[in-house]
């Protein structure tokens, strides 16, 4: 029983196709390797983004933000009252008629 | 997209969002905290750090002037609602410009009396720096349309 199937097994052995490899196959396969098992190069964008990560960094930005937007805001808060006030004075002493 | 584009773009976006809130927050509460919309003269007591008894003195004189400055105010007023009745060029429009104007000019010579009056209740840098600030916002504009009209560009009017 064994015979035929070891001519069988050989005959399909002998018939199995061979594709043919695209061009520069092995060194393509090569060349991966290469790239996977190399060290990944840090660009300056992910070393920002590493700093960016850091809690104490960040920590500090967001309070640095939050202290300067809110110096900002002040400084214009009182110039736009002062400016606003400085309107309502002028309408009450100089109407449009005049000036 | 990069990883790391990605974080940043975030970060960013989270660090305006914390400026502009802390900014508006911060300037509409200034601004609440420093407006007296009912008082006229709030200007002069956040411009000038003036006293009690100088603004005291100052609003007393305030309050003498504004029933001047409203009646020829109004004089004005209806002088201009009779010109827009009258026909262009007629002897009796010409009559009410030049009324108009004469209502303009004392008008105006009160306000630069009232000026002067308010700068001397204040101390003497103070009342200089305000009658210098006062004649160029109520002044300053008519002066460079006039300086305009009669520098460089007069040659041009020639009808």
């Amino acid at each position: 029983m064994n015979a035929p199937d070891q001519n069988l097994t050989a005959l399909l052995r002998a018939n199995r196709p061979a594709p043919e490899l695209p061009p520069r196959f092995r060194q393509n396969v090569w060349r991966r390797i290469e790239d996977v098992a190399a060290p990944a190069t840090e660009t300056w964008l992910d070393a920002l983004a590493a700093l960016v990560l850091r809690p104490r960094f960040a920590l500090a930005l967001a309070a640095g933000l939050l202290l300067a937007g809110m110096l900002a805001g002040t400084l214009d808060g009182r110039h736009l009252a002062r400016h606003d006030a400085q309107l309502n004075y002028l309408a009450a002493v100089a109407p449009h008629a005049v000036r | 997209m990069n990883r790391s584009l990605v974080i940043l773009i975030g970060a960013l976006a989270l660090g305006a969002a914390i400026f502009a809130g802390s900014f508006f927050c911060a300037r509409h509460t200034t601004m609440s905290c420093c407006e007296q919309p009912a008082d006229d003269l709030n200007w002069l007591r956040l411009e000038f750090h003036l006293s009690d008894a100088e603004m005291a003195h100052i609003r007393e004189l305030h309050e003498g002037y504004l029933p001047q400055c409203g009646e020829l105010c109004q004089k004005i007023a209806a002088a201009k609602q009779e010109l827009a009745a009258l026909t262009n060029n007629s002897p009796e429009a010409l009559t009410k410009q030049n009324e108009i104007a004469a209502l303009r000019a004392q008008c105006q010579s009160n306000m630069l009396a009232h000026f002067i009056a308010v700068s001397q209740a204040m101390p003497p840098e103070v009342g200089q720096r305000y009658l210098t600030e006062m004649k160029k916002l109520t002044l300053g504009d008519t002066g460079q349309m006039e300086q305009s009209m009669s520098g460089d560009s007069a040659h041009e009017h020639q009808h």
